[in-house]
């Protein structure tokens, strides 16, 4: 079976305490597998000074590929709490809060952090959609935020509306982005310093976007219908209930208005949850590679097609496929089952 | 017409613009954990459980005193949403003092005029929840009550029949 081997970077002379910490480069081209997928380089590294590691070879290299990656294929999409709570003041990066318990900023956040409501800030307000680009810029100019500005989601609930917020901000071109590993649970567990003080940043003037990247990272309904009939992979990371069709529901959650239970024909189930540890930090590479590449079938270079119930969960798992493995060609389906079920002729399979 | 005390809060929250709305819900719900029992108290109906819809458990706990005034206390696990906490110190404190068919009698109406339309969301609907976790202890203190009373009253029956037949004798 072929296999595909996420691009590794390689950094050499990295300051000690940057962990993970050859997290700090990135790669300018994507990097190229041989055709027999034997071995990798990675060209064009350069380093990424909004978060200061000053001291990379940038020598192209080529290194044997192992069965299964033992690092992330952008490890620099990430970011530790140790590393965060040493670079709070850091001029171009801005720390973004975004949570399911919509007062949960106002009791307390990230010293400098500001909040981005899932659905006050990011959806149109009466269309099912997301904020026109217009709106995205005076968003992102409100809170100080320039293209050039990094920014640093994390949230509750294991980052899932972080990287709700952080695929959005894809959504509108913004490029440099990254997940607190472990979100807010991790930083208040290890008890680093949070405020209610809400902070406040000289307005930028952010260009509004030419376009939104529907097409490259969103799917929607005719898009999963075909992904269905064409078997590509798609991947239901509801709970089994869901995906089963026994409830209607997230457990321990209200009901949202689904009329049927069951899932996409051919989905496969990969709960969003098997991509974490306890401590809401994402799973090493070679065990998410495990998961995904040899339990769900995603491949490389295939269109890959994630949902869950409004897309907040299948962002998680976005991330990590993206990301985490660097795959290519993975779309999150948003309308996911509030859509989808209540969906007039949508075929729907209940299976074990 | 809501109990003067909630009204009171109600009345409060509606005078309030939006940011302060949020900062006097995030208050509340800093003194949620002052809404829990005390040593000492004791409850006339304890309803301590995490039911499907909710993120974890809730305790309610009910008082009435001689005067049949209602006092409620209530627990909440670690992951209960903070406008739900909220929601519970408001409705502790708003409620004090009522009858319990007066709680199970109170329109869920004034919740939006409490948190504001804005907040009001699918997702944050447990707080209406805690308002329906109270209301079930009360219903199922006035069944009891009147259960009780129907047995006193068939007791009285059953005596004064036996009484009347023993005359007849």
């Amino acid at each position: 079976m072929e296999r595909f081997i996420p691009p590794i970077l390689f950094c050499t002379d990295v300051p000690l305490g940057h962990q993970p910490a050859a997290a700090r480069l990135t790669a300018s081209a994507t990097p190229k597998c041989d055709s027999r997928n034997t071995r990798i380089s990675v060209l064009n590294l350069k380093l990424d000074h909004q978060i200061g590691c000053q001291h990379v070879s940038t020598k192209a290299i080529s290194i044997p590929m192992a069965t299964h990656p033992t690092q992330y294929a952008h490890p620099e999409a990430l970011v530790e709490t140790d590393w965060l709570e040493k670079h709070l003041n850091d001029e171009g990066v801005r720390i973004v809060e975004s949570n399911e318990d919509i007062l949960l900023y106002d009791t307390g956040h990230i010293p400098g952090a500001v909040h981005i409501d899932w659905r006050a800030d990011l959806q149109d307000p009466v269309i099912r959609d997301y904020i026109s680009p217009e709106k995205f810029a005076r968003l992102c100019s409100r809170y100080g935020i320039t293209p050039e500005t990094t920014c640093i989601f994390y949230g509750d609930k294991a980052n899932w509306w972080a990287c709700y917020a952080l695929w959005a901000f894809r959504l509108f071109g913004h490029e440099k982005v990254k997940i607190l590993n472990g979100g807010r649970d991790k930083w208040k567990a290890e008890q680093r310093p949070m405020t209610r003080e809400v902070p406040k940043y000289p307005e930028t003037n952010y260009p509004v976007p030419k376009k939104r990247f529907d097409k490259e990272i969103r799917a929607f309904f005719d898009e999963a219908l075909e992904q269905s009939k064409s078997d590509k992979p798609l991947i239901d990371v509801r709970s089994p209930g869901e995906y089963k069709g026994e409830i209607t529901h997230m457990p321990e959650y209200p009901q949202e208005g689904v009329l049927r239970g069951g899932h996409i024909p051919g989905a496969k189930s990969m709960p969003w949850k098997t991509a974490t540890n306890e401590d809401a930090t994402f799973k090493p590479a070679d065990e998410l590679a495990k998961i995904y590449l040899d339990q769900c079938g995603v491949k490389p270079g295939t269109d890959t097609v994630v949902y869950c119930r409004i897309g907040e969960r299948s962002s998680h798992t976005w991330f990590v496929l993206t990301y985490l493995l660097g795959l290519e060609n993975v779309r999150n389906y948003d309308g996911s089952w509030t859509e989808w079920g209540n969906k007039v002729g949508a075929p729907i399979e209940k299976s074990a | 017409m809501y109990p003067q005390k909630l009204d009171k809060i109600i009345n409060l929250f509606e005078m309030l613009p939006e940011d302060e709305r949020r900062e006097t819900l995030v208050s509340y719900a800093d003194n949620a954990k002052k809404q829990e029992p005390r040593e000492g108290e004791n409850f006339d109906l304890v309803d301590v459980r995490k039911d499907e819809e909710c993120m974890d458990t809730v305790g309610v706990y009910l008082h009435v005193d001689e005067d049949g005034k209602a006092q409620i206390r209530m627990t909440l696990g670690p992951e209960v949403l903070t406008l739900t906490r909220s929601m519970t110190a408001i409705l502790c404190k708003g409620l004090e003092g009522s009858t319990p068919q007066e709680i199970l009698d109170l329109a869920s109406d004034f919740v939006t005029r409490i948190v504001g339309a804005e907040l009001v969301r699918i997702r944050s609907q447990t707080i209406y929840y805690v308002l329906t976790r109270i209301k079930s202890v009360c219903k199922v203190y006035l069944d009891r009550q009147r259960m009780a009373q129907v047995a006193r009253d068939v007791r009285l029956i059953s005596f004064t029949v036996r009484a009347g037949a023993d005359a007849a004798e």
